[in-house]
């Protein structure tokens, strides 16, 4: 039998322990797994965008030998569910909403009985005219008729189709843009875009009395053991989620989603039942995607360079349901501002609802569309002020004690030093051939401090456990435990195993989103460390009977400082019996202060903690007859304060860019004008793939950062892919001299741009 | 109740084929489009990829003879094809991903007809033709007369494709190239077949295809008469080019505007024609074309 060599480059500090089984295909993912007796689900979706519905007879599908149950909203509670606005059910009852809306569950003997059984559902509607255009929401028919008595969160802004308003501002933007030197407009427009995880999800519900057990491909256990909970009206005591391994989630799979549908299904069938799905539902029943969004923004500034006026209006499609993605409005108009210094600002940014399917968050929900709109309008003004684009960034970027667009003022932060290194590492300002050329961007991001929760235990072998409720999409965050509990402990972070993906093992955890888990359950595992730390410190005292204050842990051993002779192993310690365990959860980092006097909509965002801060570079070339663009290098510079894990970090920048190209130049989800997707496959839903992936250089300005994650580190998983299509968009500009303003920047775009701008 | 035939003859199989089976090879359409939901497996399926006659590349007497189940793969690595085939190898090339080329077959390309296909464009300006065999006999027919339509052959539901002929043009250059977004797992959205023949410095031969751009894939007259006579230069190689875009019939759908496509149809019928004009010279262009003449590096 073949066996992994121990890592070679020095940054590997150790390798994934799911790393050799997802390699070799030994990994068992959600699909996999097959209980004695399952019996499988399909669910019946909407024909319509918009209908209502007038008669749902499912006596046939009923009939059909082989079909367990079949259920529709008669057959659940009546509840209403959501993040910050609870607008849906978890089968339509009135109304449906999108194409993907569910209308009944079937649970079968066999999957094509199931879909068979779905066929056989008759219902009826009263077709209503489908609002796809979500930037002339207002005015048009309501999505949610009876949305006053939708319950949720009083400081969005609710008001019909708009579930969500919010601006940022500070002093008077109008006053200071009629006496700029030069004002720069733009208007963008940006297609929604898709997660697309590889592993189409999969859950399976089993019941054993009255507790259920689901096994769920989800990025996020405990929010969808509180939403099993909440819609079949049960304590969250009686569940229990259990996340196989996950094949990337990328956003797509936090929330809760599937998981009250089973195990309804699997209630009603007294079966254990398994969904699985096919690529297509995987793009149009799955209730989160990047949200379209029109974007258009006004910047005036000195002939210095100095920005003293910045304008924005921004409409972001929500879709049909809130899902988690209530704060969209208000995230996007501080990205709408950027990582820059702005005298006066006022930007206002709508959610609307639409008859499409939901958005909620795709890694860094609403940045990347709305960092390209902006840094292509950061280049113009540079342009217009005749002014180098980099050099305009040097003068207007943040930096330690600067203010932000709600008079944050920033601590020690790498802004500038990542812009440094990027135009460093691309070679900006070299020549190149005259269909080639070099673009800048720049962007941030904001860590989410939360509650976390983590055990620490030694065998008596001298190993350990870390049990934690942080879950991991594919990005190993996790993996970076062991280094972190390791180093309190002295001893190696191969001496560790981990126990997580459980929520009845380990203590609630926010999941594998908004690039938290080094983060926040980063510190959790590390104050469970320290018990365990004070434990060994007492129990090496005792042994070699000396001053506590004198034993330090080094290498696997408990030794007296300065006389590393005098020393017991920790095997031998731990073997001598304990306990030596620990819980920890550490303090939350607080919201830095600001002040957002004059802003509504107010969600949380108004200040960015722990800012994450990003100058990707991107070298292209363009075919100008075609329009076709190829990425030849990306530059990333990023500063997550202190990096724990390289080799972990390196691989969320190179995913991240490679994620960030297809957003630039590909992938778009197209739809038509009922409301229907047009493209939800991969031959027309274009991926980047390896082919086409660049060169990929990255480095680190390592800021350590006061009141952030461990060691004074940020987070890493979603800033990547903030800036890419940014950088690209002015690379794009730089060969072809026009701007293009639509995104994906499709070669049919670049090609129409190129011969507007030649005319 | 679906039944499964593994064919150990060609008459096994075009005997299960008169009861009503569908022949499969690599599976790559037939698969994929049933995962999809574009059409459900067939209930009644022949495998024929273990039958030795339909394999194998032979070139003798002026003649390339590709077997049913040749794959993409064994096309691109053949130097006969290379060599005086060359359009073949640039479309076999960049079919679907590497997997679809070590699975994927000629004959199973052929036959599902789809106006997209990238080997159809070389066959046509080849003249190649493909042999039938049912239960009835064997018969020959152009590939040309065998494409009907998008996903619809001239090839009773009963014959099986057992043989691609393509006769050899000694001195001829040749050249498929097509737009593509990405590097791999692409699909024609614009593509084109320049075959050119030169004497003495002028083309005395010119066959021009376009793929795509109408319901078949189709040689352009006109485009091949713009040619014919010329130095194959720039200049010609527009007129041409131009001819083949305003014979083409492009739809807008997801993939481009009919806009695009036409203007596109242009450009890279060009470059089909100057990259074959090129190999008719003896100049060296890499095979696949595509990437090369596509902003790559």
């Amino acid at each position: 039998m073949a066996t992994v060599e121990e890592p070679r480059a020095a940054e590997a500090l150790f390798i994934r322990p799911d790393g050799k089984e997802k390699v070799t295909g030994l990994g068992r993912y959600t699909a996999d797994l097959n209980l004695t007796g399952q019996a499988h689900a399909k669910l019946r979706y909407a024909d319509h965008a918009h209908a209502r519905i007038t008669r749902v007879d499912v006596s046939k599908a009923r009939a059909l030998p082989g079909v367990l149950a079949v259920l529709t909203h008669e057959d659940v509670p009546d509840v209403k569910y959501g993040g910050m606005v609870q607008d849906r059910r978890l089968f339509a009852k009135d109304k449906v909403l999108w194409e993907g809306d569910v209308i009944a569950g079937v649970a079968a003997l066999t999957a094509e009985l199931a879909e068979q059984a779905v066929s056989l559902i008759d219902v009826e509607y009263e077709r209503l005219e489908p609002v796809v255009d979500f930037a002339a929401a207002e005015g048009a028919p309501l999505v949610h008729e009876d949305w006053e008595s939708d319950s949720g969160d009083d400081t969005m802004g609710r008001d019909g189709n708009r579930i969500g308003y919010s601006t940022i501002v500070k002093g008077d933007a109008d006053a200071a843009m009629a006496e700029a030197d030069v004002v720069v407009k733009g208007r963008y427009t940006t297609d929604c875009s898709q997660g697309v995880p590889i592993e189409p999800r999969a859950v399976i519900a089993e019941w054993h009395g009255d507790r259920v057990t689901v096994w769920s491909s989800t990025q996020v256990p405990y929010a969808a053991r509180a939403g099993v909970a909440t819609v079949l009206e049960i304590p969250e005591s009686s569940v229990r989620i259990v996340v196989p391994l996950l094949g990337g989630g990328f956003g797509a799979k936090c929330d809760f989603h599937f998981e009250g549908h089973v195990a309804a299904l699997a209630r009603a069938a007294r079966r254990p039942v398994k969904l699985v799905f096919s690529r297509r539902e995987e793009f149009v029943a799955v209730d989160h995607r990047r949200e379209g969004m029109v974007i258009e923004l006004e910047t005036g500034a000195k002939a210095d360079g100095t920005i003293v006026a910045h304008r924005g209006r921004l409409v972001l499609d929500k879709g049909a349901y809130c899902g988690e993605g209530g704060f969209f409005a208000q995230m996007a108009a501080m990205h709408a501002c950027g990582p820059y210094r702005m005298e006066n600002i006022f930007v206002e940014a709508s959610l609307n609802y639409s008859n499409t399917q939901p958005s909620s968050s795709i890694r860094a929900p609403t940045a990347p569309q709305t960092c390209w709109a902006l840094e292509q309008q950061i280049d113009e003004l540079a342009h217009a002020l005749g002014l180098d684009p980099v050099e305009l960034r040097r003068r207007t970027l943040i930096e330690e004690g600067a203010e932000g667009p709600t008079r944050q003022v920033f601590e020690k932060l790498g802004m500038k030093e990542t812009l440094e290194r990027a135009v460093e590492m691309i070679g900006y300002g070299r020549e190149l051939p005259e269909d080639e050329a070099i673009g800048v961007a720049c962007g941030w991001w904001p860590c989410f401090g939360a509650p976390s929760g983590a055990y620490v235990q030694l065998h008596s072998d001298g190993t350990g456990t870390i049990i934690t409720g942080a879950q991991e999409n594919g990005t190993g965050a996790v993996m970076a435990f062991p280094i972190l509990v390791a180093e309190q402990l002295g001893m190696s972070p191969g001496d560790f195993s981990l126990l997580y993906q459980d929520t009845d093992a380990a203590p609630w955890d926010m999941g594998s989103c908004g690039s938290q888990t080094t983060f926040n359950s980063g510190r959790a595992a590390i104050a469970a460390a320290v018990e365990v730390r004070e434990q060994l410190l007492d129990a090496a005292a005792a042994k070699l009977e000396v001053d506590r204050e004198d034993v330090e842990l080094v290498d696997g051993e408990a030794r007296v400082k300065g006389a590393p002779e005098t020393s017991v192993t920790i095997v031998d310690l731990v073997g001598e019996g304990g306990p030596f365990h620990g819980k920890g959860s550490g303090d939350v980092p607080e919201a830095p202060e600001c002040d957002a006097e004059g802003c509504v909509g107010r969600l949380g965002m108004e200040s960015f903690l722990a800012p994450q801060l990003i100058t990707q570079a991107a070298h292209v070339k363009v075919d100008r007859e075609t329009g076709v663009v190829r990425v030849l290098k990306v530059a990333a510079a990023h500063d997550s304060g202190v990096i724990v894990n390289p080799m972990g970090a390196n691989g969320q920048v190179t995913g991240g860019v490679v994620m960030g190209i297809g957003q630039a130049l590909t992938e778009g989800t197209q739809i038509d004008a009922e409301g229907r997707q047009r493209n939800p496959y991969l031959l027309d839903y274009k991926l980047t793939t390896a082919a086409d992936a660049p060169e990929i250089e990255i480095a680190w300005v390592e800021t350590p950062t006061a009141n952030a994650g461990p060691k004074g580190s940020k987070g890493i998983g979603e800033p990547p892919c903030v800036a890419t299509s940014g950088a690209i968009a002015n690379a794009i500009r730089n060969v072809i001299g026009t701007p293009v303003r639509q995104l994906p920047m499709t070669p049919e775009r670049v090609w129409t741009a190129t011969r507007e701008g030649n005319q | 109740m679906s039944t499964f035939v593994q064919a150990t003859t060609v008459a096994e199989a075009v005997g299960a084929m008169s009861g009503g089976a569908r022949p499969v090879a690599g599976g790559t359409d037939l698969v994929v489009g049933a995962r999809q939901g574009k059409a459900p497996l067939p209930e009644s399926i022949v495998a024929i990829d273990r039958l030795d006659p339909l394999r194998g590349i032979e070139l003798s007497g002026g003649r390339l003879r590709l077997g049913a189940l040749v794959t993409h793969a064994e096309i691109v690595a053949h130097p006969g094809v290379l060599e005086g085939f060359t359009a073949l190898a640039d479309a076999s090339a960049i079919v679907g991903s590497h997997a679809t080329r070590v699975h994927g077959t000629i004959g199973g390309n052929v036959m599902n007809a789809s106006p997209a296909m990238e080997t159809g464009g070389p066959l046509l300006c080849f003249d190649a033709s493909a042999t039938l065999e049912s239960v009835a006999g064997s018969r020959q027919l152009a590939v040309a007369e065998l494409l009907a339509g998008p996903g619809e052959t001239t090839a009773r539901a009963d014959e099986l494709l057992t043989a691609i002929e393509v006769p050899a043009l000694p001195g001829a250059g040749s050249c498929y190239a097509r737009l593509e977004y990405r590097r791999q797992m692409e699909i024609a959205v614009v593509g084109a077949t320049a075959v050119i023949v030169l004497d003495g410095g002028l083309v005395t031969d010119a066959r021009i295809a376009i793929t795509a751009l109408a319901p078949t894939i189709r040689r352009v007259a006109e485009a091949e008469e713009a040619l014919r006579g010329t130095d194959g230069g720039r200049a010609a190689a527009e007129a041409a080019a131009e001819a083949a875009a305003a014979a083409s019939a492009p739809i807008s759908d997801v993939r481009a505007s009919a806009d695009y496509r036409r203007a596109m149809a242009a450009v890279i019928a060009r470059r089909a024609i100057e990259a074959a004009v090129a190999r008719a010279r003896g100049e060296n262009v890499p095979v696949p074309a595509s990437p090369a003449l596509h902003g790559a590096v």
